[in-house]
Formats: C-alpha cells, structure tokens, sequence
C-alpha cells in the first residue's frame, strides 16, 4: 500500500521542485525503480526504524544526547527520500545528499548505488515522516529544533564545508494526484493493466477517505485499517467501518469471531519452515513492535503491522506474538475500534486468538467500561475456542494494573467468577535431590548477619545504582595534580589504540538493551512490586526475623505469589549490531574537539575526537575507531579521578534476587541470563525454557544460594596491595607496575647521521616497547578496576550473583571482582558472615596455610599441621611485618592468600581463646586432579582411583609422578632397546614436565597440544639438549597417553566411547545434547561459521560471525573434541551443586570455585563430609546407561529411515551407544573414607 | 615450454626435461629421485634431440599427485634462454663485476651461462637433489661459483623458533660470503638473479618490498638489484598506474615508488601463449628522505593500503580517516582537487603525499595510525 501513501507526498515536492511538468515526468520516470528497489530494502528499513525506536526508548544519559542527532537525521534522510523526484538537480550531487554524514558516508557505496539504497527506504521515510508531522502537530517546536540541529551540524570533521544543500524537512502538502497518475500509467505501459487496477484501487481508497473524516489526518498516514484477504472477513470489515458512527463495535467482534473461518492448521508444515528461515526479521519486527509501544507510538505498530498484513509475502512474517504486542499496547490505551482491527486481522491471518489476545481484549473492556453483552461475548467466545477464563489468571504475565483491568471486566460479566488460587510449584523429586527436598528432617538454612533494615537500605542503594545504569568508583591510581582546563571526559573507556568497530557497536547494543530493559520495567511499575516482594523476601534472610518454616529463598518467593513479569526476549543479535553501528556513527559525527588543545576555546576549529580508520590484518581489514592522539595525551594527563563501570560489573550491595525461572534472578532490574551463551545463541535459553520447571530447581537453587554468601574486602591485605600499586608495583606478587615503570620507547629526535640500518633497527626497538607497554597497560588497567572496586567497596557488605556456563558449571556474574581472580583477587575477599573457630577451627587454619604455600603437598594432614607449628615464627613475622619482615609469605605458591591466611593465624592464637574466636576467612578443599577423579569413578578403576585419591590413603597420592614414573618406566625399556630419544631424556622424566598434559588431557588434550606443552617444559630446562626438542617431546607424549592408557584404562574407554558417540551424531547433522543427572538440558553451541554481513551503509559493514545457533550444521571436530571435556564438567557441576545443596542444608557458608569448595574453619569437616558422600551418591547412578538411553532416544530415529545410508548411519550410532563401557572393579564406598579425596 | 615432471614415467623424463623447453617445473618430491639426476647431467644441452611438445603432456601426468604439487619451482632448461640472461645482465661491461645470487638453480643450466660469461656466482640451492651436480659445475673455476643449501625467498623466516635449513638468516649468509654492508647511496652490492616461485609471486614481492622498505633482510647490504623472472599477470600488476586503473594496487605504487624496473627480456612460452618476463629491478638511490625513512616506513605502506582498501573513493576521503590534519589543505599543497579519486594518483604522487604531511611543522600528531594495530609485517 505504499502507493497510497506516496501519491500526496509527490505531489507535494512536485509544488515545491517548481514547474508541474517537468517535475511529474521526472516523478514518472524514476518511479519504476522505487518499486524495483523496495523490497530488498525493506528489512533495512525496519531494522534503522527498530534502532531509531529502540534509541528513542532508552534514554540513558548519553544516548538521549544523541536523540536529538538521531531524530534529525532521521529528518534528514526523509528529506533526501523527497529530494531527488522533485528537484531538477544534477544527479550527481544526489549522492553527497547523504545527509549529515555527507562524504563519508557516501564512500562507502558509489554514488548511483546510494541512491538506490536510497529509494529502498522511501516506504519507511513516509512512516517516519508521517510521523514527524504528527509531531509538528502536536508539538511544533521540538521538530523545528530538530530540524535546526540538522541543518547546523557540519558535513565533516574536518570543517570543509562541502557542497550540502539544506536537508529542510518538506511539509507534506496536499495535492490533487491525478494528473501525475495519468502520466505514470502512460510510461509504464507493460504493466498498464496492473497499473490502472491499482490506480483504481487507489482512487477507491482515496474516495472512501474523503467520505470518511471519521478518522484524523494523522491516522489516515499510517495506516489503521486493515485490508484483509479474506473477502468474507472484508464484507465485514467494511460493515464496520460504515457504521462507525452510530454501531457498536464491540457486536462487531462477536460478528468476526464466529465468523471468521479457522485457518490455522492449513499451513503448519509451511508455518514451520518459515519460522527457521525468517526467525531473525519477525524478531526485529517483534522489537520494533515493542519498542513502538514502550515510546508510545502505538499507531506506528499498527501501522506496520497493517502494512505487512496486507501485502501476501510479508504477511508470512507475522506471528500471533505480535498481533497480540500491537493489541496490547491498544488495550493499555483502552482503544477498543483499534485493538479489534488487530482482533480482525488475527482472524484474517488465519491464526486463532490464544489466551493473549483475549487478555488483551479483556483488559481493554475492562478499561473502557463496556457493557455486559459485549463483555459475554467475548467470554463466550473464549470458551468455543477451548481456552479457560482462568487461565488467563494463572498462564499469561500480566502486571498488576492489568490484572485488575482484566478482573474488572470479568466481574462485570461474572459476578460471581473467584480468581484462581496460585497452584502449587511442583517439587523436584529426582533420586538426587530427594533428601535436599524432603519436608521432614533437621534443616537449619542459613541465614544472614544483618537485621532487616540493614538489608532493606541497601537494597535501596542497589536499586539506585541499577537504575542509575553506572557506578562512578573512584581510582585508586596515585591522583595527578589537575590542571583546569581538563573536563570530565566521557569516552576514557575507549583504549588509545581504539576500538574495532564492530565490537564497540556490539557492546553498545547491549548495553542499549540493558538500559532499554530497565526503563521499560520502571515505566511498566515492576520497581514498585519489585521493591514489596523483595521486603517480603527479606524476612528469611534477615537475622532479625522469622519466617513459618524452613524454605529456600527460591521457595519462598514462588511462595510469596509473585507473578512473573512478563519476559522479555533480548534483542536479536543483528538489531543489537545495527542499532550499536548507528550509536557508534552518532558518536564519531557528534564529537568534537578543538583543533589545538592550547589556543583558548573559541579561536580554533573544531576537528572530531574519533576517528574511523582501518587496520590491516594479512587479509583482514578492519574497521576501528580511534580517538585523536591529543585526546588520549589529554586524557593520560588529566588522569581521571574516577572509574565508570556498568551497574552488572560491580558486585550487589543487597542480596540478589533468587532465581526463579531461567530469565529471572539475580540482578534486580538488569536482565541476566541463567545460563551464559555467546551474544546471539538461542538454544540454551529455549532449553531451559522448555524443560519442566521442577527439573530446574536444583540449579536455580544453587545458584541462589552461592549469590546469596555475603562477602568483605580483606581491608589489611588491600592496604598493602595499594601501597604496592601506588608505588612501583611488584609484578612477582603480580601487582603490575605503573607505565612510568616500563622504559619508555626512546622519542628523541634522531641525529641526522643515523644510518637507514640503524634507522630500521631502532624502529623495531620502538615497536617492540610500545608492545611491551600496551601489555603492562592492560595488565595494569585490569588491576586498577579490580583494585578499585575493592577499594570502593571497603566498608560494605556485598553480594556475587551467579549463573552458570553451558555445562553448569556457576561463575558469578561481576566479571572484574570475584573469587574466581587470580591470587591476589581471592586475598581481598573474605566472608562478611563470621564463624566462631569452634574446636577444630584453628587446625584447619593451619593446615590451610601450608596448603597455600604448596611445599607439602604429598606429606599427610598431620605432617601439615606440625609444619605449620614449626614455621609459626615466620607465619606471625609474615602477619606482623608483611612488607619490612623475614617476608616468608611471599615465597608461597599463593602468596597473598598465605599472607592473608598468617594474619588470621596470628589474630586467632592471640586471643584468649582462639575456639571462640570469630573467623571470616574462607578455609578450600581442592579436587586433587578432580576431571581424572570422575573418570576413574564412572570407569571404576582401581589403580586410577589409587593415584587420584579415590581410595583411602595415609599419605596423599600424586597422579604426576605416578605417571612420570610410568613414563620412566617405558623411557628405561626402550633405552635398552637402543632409542636415541629415550637414552637423551635420562633424568629429564620428571613430574613437572608431564603435568600439565595429565591435568588436561580430561579436558581434551590432543597430542599436538600434549607436545607443544612438553616442548615448553623441556625447553626451560637449561641442562637439556635443545637440538632434541621436538623428538623428545614428540616421543614424551606419546608415553604419558600411553601411561594413561595403563592406568585409567576405564577411563580412557570411557572417554573413546564418549568421542565416538559424538561424532556420530555430529555425523548426522545436530548437536549433542544431554542432561545432567541434576535435571539441567544441556546443548554444545560448536557450529560451523557463518558469516552474517550487515548492509554496506554508514560508516563501514560489519559482519561477524555466528557459530552458535543451532538451526546451522554442527562443528563436527569441535562437537567430537568437546564431548567428553563437556561432559566431566558437567559431572564436577552437577557434584557441586549437590555438596552446595546439602551443606545449605545442613546450615554452612558454601561457595566454590568449580573443583575448589570455600566454608568457615570451623565447617570444614561437615563440607568434607558431605562432599564424599554426595560425590558416592553421585556416581552411584548409572549415569552411562542414563546417558546412553537419553541419547538413542533423542538421537536415533524412531522410524525407519527412508534412504539407506541414513539407515547405516542411524543403526551404527544405536549400536555405539548401547555399547557402554563395562566399569572395573573399584568400590565406590571407599570414597567416603578418603582423607586427601579434596584437601 | 611448461614440464610437469612430477609423475613422468621414468622413460619419459630424460628428454622431456632436456629438450623439450626452457624451463621445467619440479616438484620437491619428484626430483629426490635419484637417476633423474645422474642422466641430467649428460643432457643438458640444446643440441641433445627434442621432443616434439606433446599436448598431453601436462595432463596425463598431473593425476599423480604428491604433497608437493604446491610448491613447484621453476627451473631454467633452455640453454638459450639462459644465455640470453647472462649476456643481459652481464649488459655493456666484458666481465661482470657483480656478484650473482642465484636463486634455485636446479639443473644449473643459468649457472653455467653466467660461469661462462664470466661472472662469479653464488648458487643458493633449495634441493639437496641438485647439490652435488651444481658443486662439479664448479670444479676447476678457482671458487667461481659457490654452492649453498639455502632458499632464498624463505631468507629469514618469521618466528621465534630455530631456523631450519634451507631457509637461513641473511646474516648468516652473508657472513659466510663475507660481504659488508654497503651504503645506501652508494652502488649496488650484488645482484640476485632468478625466476620468482611460481605459485606464490604476490607473497615474495610482499615479502621482499616490506625488507625493502625496512631495510631489513637482504637488504640490509645495500640496494641489491633483483633480476627476475615473472608471469606477465603479476607483472603487469606490478606496473599499473593510473593508467590501468583495474590493475593499479598497493604493490603497484610500493614497488614502483621504490625501485625502478626494466624489462629485459620477454618470453614466450609454446603451449600456453603465457609471456614471462626478465626484469631488472634497482632500488632507486634516493628512495630514503628525511621523511621517508625505514622509521617512518609502516605508516607510507598502511596509507597507501588505507586508500587501496576502498579504491573508488576520493582521496579526500580517505585523509580524513589517516590524519587529522585538514585535508583540504593537504590536497592543496600536493596539487590535487578534490574530486581526485585514489586510483588518479600515481605511485609518485602517494609518496609525495606522505612526505607532504609528515613533514608538516604545525601539528603535534600527523597519523592516526597506531604501529600496534597491525598484525603481519610488524616485528
């Protein structure tokens, strides 16, 4: 229908381009090519309008700074759509129309091809035009402004003005079309009859408009009624629209309802191939409906969905979701006669209204007061279509506001209707989880140190900070004396060596989503209900209240009845990509600097801050923005005194919102994902989604609960740390040193004398430093972050929120300050919930001291102990005088944790009674090779199991040397035999040198990355022939996966039989998917590479590429590699969650670090327990079998398969998969009596 | 003519490879084969018996396919040819005074044309197979030619690890010569003669136009002059100006803004109507200014890439993503208009635009490029 639309706004420019004539035969002649170009140019049109919607949505602080860019430009390029038919201009200057971005942007296209893009968007412009003149309308002023700011902004940068012509915006004027059609039927005479007809039509609809002023002027440009296909549906239609005036429209609807013919089930098959292929464009259009709504521009929604309705091809896009979005913005707006065009529509489109939509009709009933009949109905209706009433209660999210609507409308039909009662949330009662679940039995969960108030204030200070979007922490870099003129600078995320393009478009477009997600909860009153339920909530986790009975906080809010708010889906990837490339272009166009940072503000020109420019990385070229060199000087010198990080990069400062389903939990406003995935996958989220909820509950508790420890900086190590930081660092202790440390590339001008040799030489001596300092830079940025967040976060108690990876494995979610750091990042961070030591306490200490410093690690826990006793000189030296001391402390293996363990040492035996003495300090139980462990459990093996530790031991067993000496042992034999290699590497077998293959060939390790890795270690012994080097590690790998053979022969058939079962499935095109024996679906996101390019305009194109959507074909290696790694992590989760589980249970303060669980002193020894006896329970299930017949089921056919090689495929695979290994001989019990088991 | 060797049948090989054209084409693998050389050396004359050019010739014997299909190098078989190239480089002068460098020469069929013009040859062989037959060409000429296992375009490797023969630090090699560093402004050292590889001419040019530039490698001797042997495609490409704006690229202006090149010799080869090309490529003298500099270097290659990358475009343009300086006014100081596009420019008028704003006094920054934003040639 864009015809329609067209016709006025033509002749508009026609009488402002001049004579009549001239101007129409023009119009006539490029008329046919907006037609050819309009298709393809449509979803670009609907991605820069979903962009510039979802911009105008989110009016963070810096985005709504650009607003008034955007909006003008959007202005601008509305005003190029008129341009070209209208003005007799030279057809070359059409290209540098291009608006603001002028020769830039034309650069990136030939000017021809500009301009047909060009034409592409003209369907849009009109929108977007119609658009700004319902804003003239309503408010005259903003656009005027807007429309100043374009005309002001300069071309480019560099200020050399350019040949731009005034993009003034064209009011629309009204003409009378029909000369210009009778001259464009004549040049189209191919498809005159074609043309006529739609003419007719035209001249129909014009007609009609005229008889018809019911509507406003604005509504008549976008559209609102719907022109529908099916004819009995537009009979009716039109005996709607007659009637206007004076009929109901509300017997209208029943009118439709009934009869409406049913559809649906004619094109499922269709339906779903569709789906596959245009997934991503009816997301954008899903987005742009939404964003539509949340900005209030409902009409434009419907208009775009009128639109695609009409037209045969684009109707394919539209789903039953967003009719319902349109009708749910109308229903919120009570607008009935609009919201049963959508309702007519669904009809029309075959779909049948589900639950939704009539929800939707409802609430605006409710709204607008109807009377009984219609109300009835409607209910009526309803009930023919097989939904219940109450369900709309219970399935669809609604808020509260509109529940009531909905009740409202309901009440007036049915008196005597009774809301739902809340159905009970199923229990999870998996063999597993049945004791963490089971009502009976001593349960004492844990609760907090603070009393509600506490908590409930800093809840409030979260809440600011999350609508704030960023938190300002100050720096802890040594402050620089300020000069004045030095202002606030906004971009200092940008590193001087710039940004590649496309990743700072990435990541604006998320952090765009994440503002965006915020506000429309603001808007949408979720804070409010929010901020009730989470003051419920806190009165289980409060030390000061009571609750009934015991619950989990996730219980406890599912019990709380807070309904769910309704989801939202993250933007697609390319909607995020498009909208963060405009943002990014808005940035370059819009800032500015002087061109001489000395000269006062006004005498010199401006010259932009950034800079777009292309790196070349051997075929590559890449984009990057880059910031003028004068800036990043500017900057280093203004050395800004304080550091922005987003509100989800900074720890929680009240606890975090339990996790409840796989998109709600942890951070209050900011969405989170439960399970972590590359930007773009969907398949994990849809997973989750489409599991029963009750298999969920052991992750989504878990993860609550390790969210919910509350953790303080180690004030005394801080202090420390940034002494060292302030003063030159020590990267030993890895503090990283100041720039100022490095040596300074050598910038002197060079004597004229220097020779071109020397020239040369010096050149790569400056390279080679400015690397150098670029990586102390990072390394010195990333301390400073965590540095000052710790330093900010001194005095508080705050909160790690968690969520996991795709194999379950939990990581909290701030990324710059956790316990997963390195070292020194654990040192700073103790548990802000004190334990007294109790009677065992002041051992554990002690044994955790020596632990760290990693001198006795094959000696048992009493030789620890008393090794502990005997050094306790320098433990308390090391406490006492950490930096002018013996320094003992920095000789460990984990130096800042020792040092932090010596001061808690020497605190507790100095006070009277160190039993009673209140420790903070978190004690580890680390999984001695802990991927080997699961391996020798689920193979059974005996002398695996012995070297790992699974078996009871006195003296803790070393898996490396006993696979050196195994590796010895088939060195000795073949030296006798007479091989060079092994007569070369006499005494050069060592544990060091194999470890790091055995600790990673669980994980996957291939004998070329085993080599590469062994090369390494050979290659740092001095002593050793290097000239040997690649033999002695080729034949040293091939021994240690030799050794390994021997010894976990359970395992290693295991892990083959692992491998071959995933590349058989990858064999037959799709993913391995599997469940953890906790309940949680898991899918390997390896996929092949495809590369997704993003229109050529703007700036540059950006393309990435998507590897993780599970519609593409599999990475068959990567898929194959990974299985078996995959699946022991998914094992060691499904472990920790379980200890994590029961040790709440039992009261304790749990956090882990995958293989490495963290309590209180005094807890230690319940932890142990509970983590053997969960790891037996573990793998007490039969869980190969498990596997093995979850994988037939998913993945072997059901049917006979048509073609034969299908058939072979299909019967090799079951084969393969039923033929589980045997496990050994190793009894499981014994576990439970392994002291080194973790230790 | 153009000899697959690789899979011949043993009887075949003799007199294919003797008579029946100028070069000939052998795989790494193939020509290990022992009685390949041994009956070589007997036939490497013109006047042994051809064999007429047999059509199917390349056919047949390319079903064979070992490893080392990739990387072919090109040999000199024609006794003609290759005493057109020796008397070419020998040019005016009786005895050549030069040293000559010559790249794989396989059969030594070159090697013994320019022994025998006089020169004194340093024979830089990648395949043992031919060690021996290039030392007893040798014999009896008191250290005329000198024989090394060694290739010469993969002459200082990138890497960290140890060089493994035949590639070689030209230190090492040069050491071994016992030749000094000669000046740039003064003659030329030695000259390298050859023919470039024939599947990877583009990567060697690139290679050797970045040492060039730096000063590193070879030429860190001195402007070493290279007599070539290359395709008529890459040749062209090699010399397109604006002329031929669809050949014209970034090795075009590089190459030609620092050597001039000659044609020497051209080469028709039979079967395929493929010309080849004898080029004598000399560093110009005064390539070094005081802008220009093996400093300085990176940022001309990354400009001239810059504007490459999108060819079409005006250069205006593309100023205003290399410097932040006013570009209009640099367009004014070289004489050029703005509508210029990059593809009007000629080789000289790039390095005339680099000079131009690196020598400009009033800016504190002349680029926005960054040496670390780069990947390949950067060490």
């Amino acid at each position: 229908m864009p015809s329609r639309l067209r016709a006025p706004l033509h002749s508009g420019s026609c009488s402002s381009g001049g004579s009549l004539p001239a101007s129409a035969s023009l119009c006539g002649r490029r008329r046919p090519r907006s037609y050819n170009f309009r298709q393809p140019g449509r979803t670009h049109a609907q991605a820069r309008a979903a962009a510039a919607a979802a911009a105008a949505a989110a009016a963070a602080p810096e985005v709504s700074c650009a607003m008034a860019v955007l909006w003008g430009r959007g202005a601008a390029r509305f005003g190029r759509g008129l341009w070209p038919c209208g003005r007799p201009g030279l057809p070359a200057e059409e290209g540098t129309l291009g608006g603001l971005c002028g020769p830039r942007r034309s650069s990136s296209a030939s000017p021809r091809e500009d301009r047909r893009k060009d034409w592409g968007h003209v369907e849009l412009l009109e929108v977007l035009q119609a658009r700004v003149r319902q804003l003239q309308a309503e408010s005259v002023s903003e656009v005027t402004v807007n429309r100043v700011d374009v005309a002001r902004l300069p071309e480019h940068g560099s200020g050399d003005g350019g040949c731009q012509p005034p993009t003034k915006v064209q009011p629309g004027a009204q003409g009378t079309p029909s000369g210009l059609f009778v001259q464009w039927a004549k040049r189209l005479d191919k498809d005159k009859q074609i043309q006529q007809k739609r003419r007719q039509r035209l001249e129909k609809q014009l007609q009609k408009r005229a008889q018809n002023p019911g509507f406003s002027t604005d509504a008549k440009r976008l559209h609102v009624e719907p022109r529908l296909l099916s004819k009995q549906l537009t009979t009716c239609l039109q005996g709607c629209t007659q009637e206007v005036a004076e009929s109901p429209w509300e017997e209208q609807l029943a009118q439709v309802l009934q009869e409406a013919p049913r559809k649906l089930s004619l094109d499922k098959k269709l339906g779903q191939r569709l789906k596959t292929r245009f997934a991503n464009r009816q997301q954008k259009i899903l987005a742009f409906l939404k964003c539509c709504l949340l900005t209030g521009h409902q009409s434009l929604a419907h208009h775009l969905l009128v639109t695609h309705h009409s037209r045969g091809r684009s109707q394919e896009l539209l789903t039953l979701d967003m009719y319902n979005t349109v009708m749910l913005g109308w229903a919120q707006q009570g607008a009935f006669r609009e919201l049963l065009y959508v309702f007519i529509m669904v009809k029309d489109a075959g779909f049948s209204p589900d639950l939704v939509s009539y929800a939707a009709a409802l609430q605006c009933m409710g709204r607008q007061d109807q009377d009984v009949a219609t109300i009835k109905r409607c209910l009526e209706q309803m009930s023919q279509e097989g939904l219940k009433l109450q369900e709309i209660f219970t399935a669809v999210p609604l808020c509260k506001e509109e529940r009531a609507a909905v009740l409202r409308a309901v009440l007036k039909a049915k008196p005597t209707f009774k809301l739902p009662e809340r159905p009970l949330s199923p229990v999870n009662n998996s063999k597993l989880l049945r004791d963490v679940y089971a009502k009976d039995g001593p349960v004492s969960y844990p609760k907090l140190h603070l009393p509600l108030d506490t908590l409930w204030d800093l809840f409030k200070q979260q809440l600011r900070v999350e609508l704030a979007s960023t938190v300002c922490v100050k720096s802890v870099e040594k402050p620089v004396a300020q000069s004045k003129e030095v202002r606030r600078a906004a971009l200092q995320a940008l590193p001087a060596q710039g940004e590649s393009f496309m990743g700072l478009a990435r990541d604006l477009g998320a952090r765009t989503f994440s503002r965006h997600e915020v506000q429309r909860q603001q808007f949408s009153g979720q804070v409010e209900a929010l901020k009730r339920h989470y003051r419920q909530y806190l009165h289980l986790l409060a030390a000061d209240t009571e609750v009934p009975e015991p619950y989990l906080p996730r219980q406890y809010w599912e019990a709380l009845g807070v309904s769910e708010p309704p989801q939202e889906q993250p933007w697609p990837l390319p909607v995020q990509v498009e909208l963060g490339r405009l943002l990014a272009e808005i940035l370059v166009q819009a800032t500015k600097m002087p061109s001489n940072l000395a000269k006062p503000r006004n005498s010199s020109r401006l010259v932009p801050l950034l800079y777009h420019v292309y790196s070349f990385r051997n075929v590559y070229q890449i984009g990057f923005l880059k910031p003028h060199p004068a800036y990043v000087q500017l900057l280093a010198t203004a050395a800004e005194p304080t550091v922005t990080f987003e509100a989800v990069d900074v720890p929680m400062l009240c606890p975090p919102l339990p996790w409840t389903s796989p998109h709600t939990g942890a951070f209050l406003l900011n969405p989170t994902k439960l399970m972590r995935a590359v930007d773009g996958t969907m398949h994990h989220q849809r997973l989750l989604e489409n599991c029963p909820p009750a298999a969920l509950h052991g992750a989504l508790d878990t993860l609550t609960q390790l969210g919910n420890c509350a953790w303080r900086v180690n004030g005394r190590v801080l202090d420390l740390v940034l002494e060292l930081f302030q003063d030159k660092g020590c990267p030993k202790l890895s503090v990283p040193a100041p720039p100022s440390e490095v040596a300074a590339p050598h910038e002197a001008p060079l004597p004229s004398s220097t020779g071109l040799v020397d020239k040369a030489e010096l050149r790569r001596e400056l390279a080679r430093s400015l690397k150098e300092s670029r990586e102390m830079h990072s390394l010195r940025a990333d301390a400073l972050y965590r540095l000052s967040l710790a330093d900010h976060l001194r005095n508080c108690v705050f909160w790690l929120p968690h969520n996991m990876d795709f194999r379950g494995r939990t990581y909290p979610c701030p990324p710059h300050f956790n316990h997963l750091g390195n070292d020194l990042a654990r040192a700073l961070l103790e548990f802000a919930q004190g334990c007294p030591l109790g009677p065992h306490g002041l051992d554990w200490l002690k044994i955790h001291v020596v632990n760290l410093t990693g001198l006795k690690k094959r000696e048992p826990l009493q030789v620890r102990h008393a090794f502990a006793e005997e050094v306790m000189d320098d433990i308390l030296d090391s406490a006492d005088n950490p930096m002018t001391g013996r320094k003992w402390w920095m000789g460990s293996e984990e130096p800042w944790q020792t040092l932090a363990c010596c001061m808690e040492i020497a605190k507790a035996v100095r006070t009277s009674d160190p039993a009673a003495y209140i420790s903070h300090l978190p004690v580890h139980q680390d999984g001695s090779c802990n991927g080997l462990q699961h391996y020798a459990a689920l193979g059974r093996d005996s002398v695996g199991a012995a070297s790992v530790n699974l078996e009871p031991s006195d003296v803790p067993q070393d898996v490396y040397s006993d696979v050196a000496a195994q590796v010895e042992v088939f060195r000795r034999q073949d030296a006798r035999r007479g091989s060079r290699v092994a007569q070369v590497l006499e005494g050069f077998v060592t544990r060091k040198v194999v470890k790091q293959t055995v600790m990673t060939v669980v994980y996957g390790v291939t004998r070329f990355g085993g080599r590469l890795q062994i090369e390494k270690r050979l290659r740092e012994m001095s002593d050793f022939p290097q000239e040997f080097l690649w033999d002695a590690s080729h034949y040293l790998v091939r021994q240690v996966f030799k050794s390994l053979q021997e010894m976990f022969s359970g395992s290693r058939a295991i892990q083959h039989w692992l491998t071959e079962s995933a590349r058989l499935i990858s064999h037959m095109g799709s993913a391995v998917e599997w469940v953890t024996p906790l309940g949680i679906p898991i899918i390997q996101p390896y996929h092949q590479e495809v590369k997704v390019k993003q229109g050529g305009r703007g700036l540059q194109s950006v393309s990435y590429s998507v590897n993780a959507d599970s519609s593409l074909k599999p990475n068959k290696l990567k898929q194959r590699n990974g299985f078996p790694p995959n699946f022991i992590h998914s094992l060691d989760s499904t472990h920790m969650m379980l200890t994590a589980l029961h040790c709440y249970r039992e009261g304790l303060t749990f956090v882990s670090v995958h293989d490495c669980f963290w309590t209180h002193a005094a807890h230690v020894p319940i932890m142990n327990q509970v983590c053997r006896e969960q790891f037996v329970r573990l793998h007490s299930q039969p869980i190969l079998q498990e596997l093995s017949s979850f994988l037939v089921s998913r993945f072997c056919c059901s049917s006979r398969p048509q073609k034969l090689s299908q058939r072979l495929d299909d019967s090799k695979l079951r084969e393969t998969l039923l033929a589980v290994p045997k496990p050994g001989a190793f009894d499981l019990e014994r576990v439970k009596h392994s002291t080194f088991f973790f230790s | 003519m153009w000899i697959p060797v690789a899979g011949l049948p043993p009887r075949l090989t003799l007199s294919s490879l003797v008579g029946a054209g100028r070069f000939c084409f052998l795989g790494a693998g193939a020509a290990t084969r022992k009685p390949l050389q041994a009956r070589n050396r007997r036939g490497l004359s013109d006047s042994a018996p051809q064999l007429c050019p047999d059509p199917d010739f390349r056919k047949s014997p390319s079903r064979v396919k070992s490893k080392s299909t990739l990387d072919f190098s090109r040999y000199i078989t024609s006794r003609r040819l290759a005493e057109t190239m020796a008397q070419l480089v020998r040019g005016k002068e009786k005895k050549p005074s030069h040293l000559f460098l010559e790249c794989n020469p396989g059969p030594g069929i070159l090697t013994q044309a320019l022994l025998e013009v006089g020169a004194k040859v340093v024979a830089l062989e990648s395949d043992k197979t031919f060690l021996p037959h290039l030392e007893s060409l040798g014999k009896n000429l008191d250290g005329k030619l000198r024989v090394i296992y060694c290739d010469f375009f993969r002459m200082d490797p990138k890497g960290t690890g140890a060089i493994k023969p035949p590639a070689m630090a030209s230190q090492d090699l040069f050491q071994t010569l016992g030749l000094e560093v000669v000046p740039w402004k003064a003659g030329i050292p030695l000259k390298v003669i050859g023919a470039l590889p024939i599947r990877s001419e583009r990567k060697i040019l690139w290679k050797l136009i970045h040492n060039l530039y730096s000063c590193t490698s070879i030429y860190k001797y001195g402007r070493i002059e290279l007599n070539v042997l290359i395709y008529e495609k890459e040749f062209q490409k090699l010399m397109a100006d604006p002329g031929n704006p669809d050949l014209y690229q970034v090795l075009s202006v590089l190459w030609q803004v620092a050597c001039d090149i000659k044609v020497l010799h051209k080469e028709l080869l039979e079967p395929s109507q493929e010309k080849l090309y004898f080029i004598q490529i000399t560093p110009y003298r005064n390539l070094f200014t005081d802008n220009l500099t093996p400093m300085s270097y990176q940022v001309f290659i990354h400009m001239v890439k810059h504007c490459f990358g999108k060819r079409k475009c005006r250069l205006i343009d593309h100023l205003r993503s290399l410097t932040p300086l006013d570009a209009k006014d640099i367009l004014r100081q070289i004489g050029k208009k703005k509508e210029d596009k990059v593809t009007n420019l000629y080789p000289q008028d790039f390095k005339q635009l680099f000079e131009t704003i690196q020598s400009s006094k009033d800016y504190a920054y002349k680029w926005l490029y960054d040496d670390r934003l780069e990947g390949r040639y950067n060490d």
